[in-house]
């Protein structure tokens, strides 16, 4: 979970500056359009890091029921 | 289950009627910018999503407003190109008010866009030719707009196009908000009973309430680097978000530390309920005391009747229900999983 | 809940520390020598800083204070006392008392801290109203803050990670109110912002009534 959070956070403020080096500020291009991807991006990726989380502790639990099977 | 695949169809309508639509039509900015009393100047506007020349230049309108009545007519007005207006005014001498100087809003109102204004695009600066005969203020001049009726967001100023994050920025905040009534409700359940089957629904509905919490925490901080200049301005809504989070954090923190799953779910429950009652003061009472950048900021926690039009409701509604609806899908997800590992430490215990 | 039986756990709370004046007096000390690292830090505080310094200096020493009302009573002195006593006047005797010692406290630190940091409150009748209010209010809450903490493993901790969020609509209000009483702020309706945390204390008390028996109970 933390890692993710980490990888959320980075995207917010470090990814919009990157751009804006890039592309003579890319973001704030086409009445800022981009800052609306952006978040959509976000809210998909913590959303998908979460259900990864979940998936990976059932996963877990799999494992341990076949062990148990065995 | 009917309410899931309703969530997928409330966001999936949310993204395409929350992007597809265009903005009305606005002002960006005027040229120049400020002006001295009694001149007479040559002003070009600069419209967003703008068709000026759509319709001919005899039926556009343009005004320069002082005040509700107060306002000067555009006297030659031409059209440059569909984002550009040149017209000229005649500055009057005196201002209708005291003060040395005024921000004058600009509106133009054309027969396809509609009107659109532009507040304190020009700054009027009392000049010192007093005897030079400038125009008069007109009385009353700005009537009979132009309101178009269609599926379009409003235009605003510094945020353009991001005013679309209305519907998936606010809306975490709301599921946040469901979820941590949900969770409370549960933990309240749960010492009532003492089936562990609630607390274990109290602490996903925790959990994924914390999600969205920090989901609207960063893509707040996003959506503030472009519109207030820096992702985090000590506003005191995005600090109670943070204390809000805190004290579910907290509430994790309690709950792991207690050797005895049930000690650890009892009090755990107990701190959920004092907390969330702590909450509404932290979200509803304080923010009223404090300035904030958010919209509704003097003395309204959520948003005013001037943030939303009636064409952002027929989104912003079904967002909420949407993403709110997702939340609990999760936290359900979240639920069952929980169910499955405590049945299986059963059986190995 | 009967008023004899209060008083009666009211008593005892007062006995107890007298027994154990170096609890007390640790206190005292606390708070003196962090107004005096203030006092080094920085030898002319402007009013603003005064207040948060002041509010900060109070939070620190009524969490210290608190923290010990549960945590200093071992499990066969709280049997003893669950044979004896309902919850509710339990929990209403250490409300009361660590109201009277944070109001104490805060009156002492007042003291001290405007002798050596200058005093720049105008309004005196309302800083001593705040004063009385943020006992009143710090006391609730981290009484009962301090009862969940006290049945956890690392009790001092955890009263401090708990009892920040839940603390922070009064403290913000607090210093919102002092900073009036200091002048800072020009505010006529701040009589809004005392019933306001009055009305927070209300429901912090009524719930603390009400959950204290499940923490109680083992």
């Amino acid at each position: 979970m933390k890692r993710f959070l980490t990888i959320i956070l980075f995207m917010a403020i470090y990814l919009p500056g990157v751009m804006a080096q890039g592309n003579r500020d890319f973001m704030r291009e086409t009445g800022k359009i981009y800052v609306v991807v952006g978040v959509i991006l976000l809210i998909f990726v913590g959303i998908v890091a979460y259900l990864v989380r979940i998936e990976r502790k059932l996963t877990k639990l799999e494992h341990q029921l076949k062990e148990e099977k065995q | 289950m009917w309410w899931k695949s309703l969530s997928v169809v409330l966001i999936v309508y949310t993204i395409l009627a929350g992007l597809l639509p265009p903005l009305k039509p606005g002002i960006t900015r005027v040229a120049p910018e400020s002006a001295h009393s009694g001149q007479v100047i040559r002003l070009q506007a600069y419209g967003y999503n703008s068709k000026y020349t759509g319709s001919d230049a005899k039926d556009i309108r343009f005004w320069l407003e002082y005040d509700s009545l107060h306002a000067l007519a555009a006297q030659e007005l031409r059209v440059l190109s569909d984002t550009c207006l040149e017209a000229v005014f005649t500055l009057p001498v005196r201002m209708p008010g005291t003060g040395q100087n005024a921000y004058l809003n600009a509106i133009i109102d054309h027969p396809k866009d509609g009107v659109s204004l532009l507040p304190g695009a020009l700054e009027l600066v009392q000049g010192d030719s007093a005897e030079r005969v400038g125009a008069d203020w007109g009385i009353g001049l700005v009537q009979d707009l132009h309101i178009i009726k269609d599926f379009t967001f409003p235009y605003r100023n510094v945020i353009y196009e991001s005013i679309r994050n209305t519907y998936f920025h606010v809306p975490m905040w709301f599921a946040l908000m469901f979820l941590f009534v949900a969770s409370v409700i549960n933990s309240v359940r749960y010492l009532r009973n003492g089936e562990l089957e609630y607390d274990r629904r109290a602490a996903a509905y925790a959990e994924t309430g914390l999600l969205f919490g920090v989901l609207g925490l960063v893509t707040g901080m996003l959506w503030a680097n472009y519109a207030w200049g820096k992702p985090w301005s000590n506003d005191i809504k995005q600090l109670m978000t943070a204390v809000a989070l805190l004290v579910y954090f907290a509430y994790f923190i309690l709950r792991a530390s207690f050797d005895e799953p049930e000690k650890g779910a009892r009090l755990a429950a107990v701190y959920n309920v004092f907390a969330f009652a702590s909450l509404v003061p932290l979200l509803y009472i304080i923010p009223r005391m404090f300035a904030s950048l958010h919209p509704g900021a003097t003395g309204n926690p959520a948003f005013g009747s001037q943030d939303l039009d009636n064409t952002m409701r027929l989104v912003f509604y079904p967002a909420i229900l949407g993403w709110s609806l997702l939340g609990f899908w999760i936290a359900g997800l979240r639920i069952r999983y929980q169910r499955l590992e405590d049945k299986v430490l059963q059986i190995e215990v | 809940m009967q008023f004899n039986r209060l008083m009666l756990l009211l008593h005892k709370e007062f006995l107890l520390e007298f027994r154990q004046r170096y609890a007390l007096s640790g206190i005292v000390l606390y708070v003196l020598s962090m107004i005096f690292v203030v006092y080094i830090a920085s030898i002319k505080v402007r009013p603003e800083v005064w207040n948060i310094l002041f509010w900060l200096i109070v939070l620190f020493a009524s969490i210290n204070a608190v923290v010990k009302s549960f945590v200093q009573e071992s499990g066969g002195r709280q049997l003893y006392y669950y044979q004896l006593t309902d919850p509710a006047s339990l929990i209403l005797a250490k409300i009361l008392y660590n109201t009277l010692l944070l109001l104490v406290l805060s009156i002492l630190a007042f003291g001290v801290y405007a002798l050596v940091a200058g005093n720049p409150v105008k309004d005196l009748p309302l800083f001593t109203l705040v004063l009385g209010l943020g006992s009143l209010g710090f006391s609730i809450a981290f009484t009962f803050i301090s009862a969940i903490a006290a049945r956890a493993n690392h009790s001092a901790t955890l009263m401090a990670i708990l009892s920040f969020p839940v603390i922070l609509p009064i403290l913000l209000t607090l210093m919102r109110l002092s900073a009036i009483a200091l002048r800072l702020i020009q505010d006529t309706s701040y009589r809004k912002d005392i019933v306001n945390l009055l009305a927070i204390d209300a429901i912090l008390v009524t719930l603390s009534f009400v959950l204290f028996p499940y923490i109680w109970k083992d």
